[in-house]
């Protein structure tokens, strides 16, 4: 970044300009005046009063040895020239001869005592140059004065002045709406930044910032661009990670699942072959044990995309009732082939729960596959809607052994850490109650 | 007349093994090891049974572009692979899904079913304790006394719509909406009104009802 496109530069410049202008703003005041106000422009040539002084003695000077005649001639010259200023000469004698002014007490014979009194007469003397005609005392003297209106300077007092005061407002008040503007418009930039920071896309990552401006700002607008460009790239390579460990699951499970049908598919055509009671009971435990071990690798290879996150979640708010009713309505045949009497009270209304059905219709096919593989003996399932703990439940439960007790067929636990991830991800509760009589399972919402 | 099935399968033990117990269960399979030119064998086909891990083109590719096709086809993928995205890109487009390592008998029965559902079996009449049906003649028979039962639309549509899911338990929402059209509306009468002015033309004894099951809690099945 270059000094010149800085925040800093610019803030500077304005504190500098501030500075620098300071001295030109009173003037500055007074240019309208000039132009509008007539008069100021014929009063500033009385401002330079040591060029009327010179001017007066050479006028004096040229008079030398002139008649009456044309020193009033020559004084009404001037006159015309300087219409505000006043003029009177007095002969050699001490005599007052042309008076051009509004001066009032002007002697018409010139003595020491009234000399003296006409230079002690006000306390606003008018600027007054003497000079003796043709250079000479005996000539007598021409008197050229500036009446103290004219010289006066205008008034720099603030109160006296209300426009002035106004003036002075203003200027102030551009500096400092300058400065609030300098600085309100870093505040916007950087709330609008604060903001793109914040607001994120479907993909979690915030959008890139438009930059067009070359200052600190702008140079943090890059940082986080570049930060942003870190994070895509980032997450397009876990989402390729992610694709290939969800691949490399899919194959795993391929390659087990084929030799499983083919032994599957033996089982079955030994079913045709003339086989002893022996016989038929070890193709029905291979047969039982085929169906285990799918649903086994199943749960591993859902446990291990669920427990790193690799499952997608899609929530929506979903009729449980009607969903529960649904997927016993797949489930009933299962249990009525094993014997199972089954008992499904669901009231007639709806229940709505914002869940994944997907994710719902795997929890609830886990509790069933575990009530039909452990809970055979009690040969009852019952799903009802109850009120449990003062919340709306859905209860499974079964008049198996518990839980607890150890059967030949193990494989829950990872069945239920399943179910139990997969509620958790949804926010629901469950409860499991078990005992040798039975195992009730309450799921709700929290 | 034989049903037609075009099986899809790279491995060649279960290829044969399944074309070969499906032809023996009376149905003529065509078993292709790869999807590539499935489109060329269509015509004609009943239903397809399609794996997903092929070589080239994949299980799912092929089925998506069959359905585009033919929409009327029914699509069974018959695969090993089994997580829950597996399924539902699968069932985008495919009727059902059967994961490996399957039942011969299952397989059969999902075959069955979509046979039924999309109107394909070869054999029209279905005989149901004393009823003979016609699905394609819309007529149903008693063949105690040899005479035609006169059904409702509604009555008739339901009692379709329960055949062609046969052994399926379909809950009230399910037969409502497929038959009405409209979303169920949580405790209407009306389908189980329909129900029983349609046991009580169809039953031999209307109150111990044996064609028509009721399911309790759940729904009503029609056991074939």
């Amino acid at each position: 970044m270059k000094f010149r496109h800085s925040l800093l530069a610019k803030y500077l410049l304005i504190i500098i300009v501030a500075l620098i202008i300071w001295p030109f703003v009173l003037p500055a005041y007074y240019i309208p005046s000039y132009f509008l106000n007539k008069d100021f422009p014929q009063r500033a040539q009385y401002m330079d009063t040591n060029k009327l002084k010179k001017m007066w003695h050479h006028e004096a000077a040229k008079l030398d040895g002139a008649t009456p005649e044309q020193v009033n001639q020559k004084l009404h010259t001037v006159r015309e020239q300087y219409p505000l200023a006043w003029m009177f000469w007095v002969d050699g004698t001490g005599k007052t001869k042309l008076i051009l002014s509004e001066q009032k007490n002007i002697p018409a014979q010139w003595t020491l005592e009234n000399s003296i009194e006409f230079m002690n007469q006000s306390d606003e003397d008018p600027i007054t140059f003497v000079s003796f005609i043709g250079g000479k005392q005996s000539n007598g003297f021409m008197v050229f004065q500036i009446p103290p209106s004219v010289t006066k300077l205008p008034t720099l007092s603030i109160i006296d002045n209300k426009l002035l005061a106004l003036y002075a407002f203003l200027v102030f008040g551009l500096f400092l709406f300058v400065s609030w503007l300098f600085f309100f418009k870093i505040r916007k930039r950087l709330i609008h930044l604060q903001t793109a920071m914040t607001e994120t896309q479907e993909n979690g990552i915030p959008e890139k910032i438009v930059i067009n401006k070359k200052d600190e700002i702008s140079e943090l607008g890059k940082a986080f661009n570049h930060m942003i460009d870190e994070l895509i790239k980032s997450r397009h390579h876990e989402q390729e990670e992610e694709a290939l460990r969800k691949q490399l699951i899919a194959n795993i499970s391929h390659d087990l699942r084929t030799p499983l049908t083919a032994i599957r598919w033996h089982a079955y055509s030994l079913q045709k072959e003339p086989l002893s009671s022996k016989g038929k009971d070890s193709l029905h435990l291979i047969e039982n044990k085929v169906d285990l071990l799918s649903h086994l690798l199943e749960n591993l290879l859902s446990y291990t995309l669920l427990s790193a996150g690799k499952y997608t979640l899609q929530r929506k708010e979903t009729d449980i009732i009607r969903f529960i009713r649904e997927s016993m309505a797949g489930w009933y045949p299962v249990f009525e082939k094993e014997g199972f009497k089954i008992d499904v009270s669901l009231p007639e209304k709806a229940l709505s729960w914002n869940i994944d059905p997907h994710w719902f219709m795997r929890i609830l096919d886990n509790l069933y596959q575990n009530v039909i593989r452990h809970a055979k003996s009690g040969q009852y399932v019952g799903v009802r809607i109850v009120d449990y703990e003062g919340r709306t439940a859905i209860l499974i439960e079964d008049k198996g052994p518990g839980l607890d007790v150890t059967t030949d067929k193990k494989g829950a636990g990872i069945g239920l850490s399943i179910v139990s991830l997969m509620l958790q991800e949804m926010q629901l509760g469950w409860n499991i109650t078990s005992s040798p009589k039975g195992t009730a399972i309450y799921l709700y919402e929290k | 007349m034989k049903n037609k099935l075009l099986y899809i399968e790279d491995d060649k033990e279960i290829g044969s093994w399944v074309s070969e117990d499906l032809t023996r269960r009376g149905y003529d399979v065509t078993w292709l090891t790869s999807g590539d030119h499935a489109s060329h064998y269509m015509e004609g086909y009943d239903l397809v049974i399609l794996d997903i891990m092929l070589p080239g083109l994949d299980g799912f590719s092929i089925g998506q572009r069959l359905k585009k096709e033919y929409p009327e086809t029914p699509i069974l993928l018959l695969s090993a692979r089994t997580s829950i995205d597996d399924k539902l890109q699968g069932l985008h487009f495919a009727d059902d899904y059967v994961t490996k390592p399957f039942h011969p008998d299952e397989l059969t029965a999902r075959v069955e079913v979509l046979l039924r559902r999309f109107g394909k079996m070869s054999q029209p009449l279905i005989q149901l304790s004393h009823l003979s049906i016609y699905l394609d003649q819309n007529r149903i028979i008693d063949t105690r006394l040899n005479t035609e039962i006169a059904l409702t639309a509604k009555q008739f549509q339901i009692f379709t719509y329960l055949l062609r899911h046969p052994n399926q338990i379909l809950t009230k929402e399910q037969i409502y909406e497929a038959v009405w059209e409209t979303p169920y509306i949580v405790g209407d009468k009306t389908l189980m009104v329909h129900i029983r002015h349609l046991r009580e033309k169809i039953e031999e004894n209307p109150s111990q009802p044996q064609i028509i099951e009721t399911i309790r809690g759940i729904g009503y099945r029609v056991k074939q």
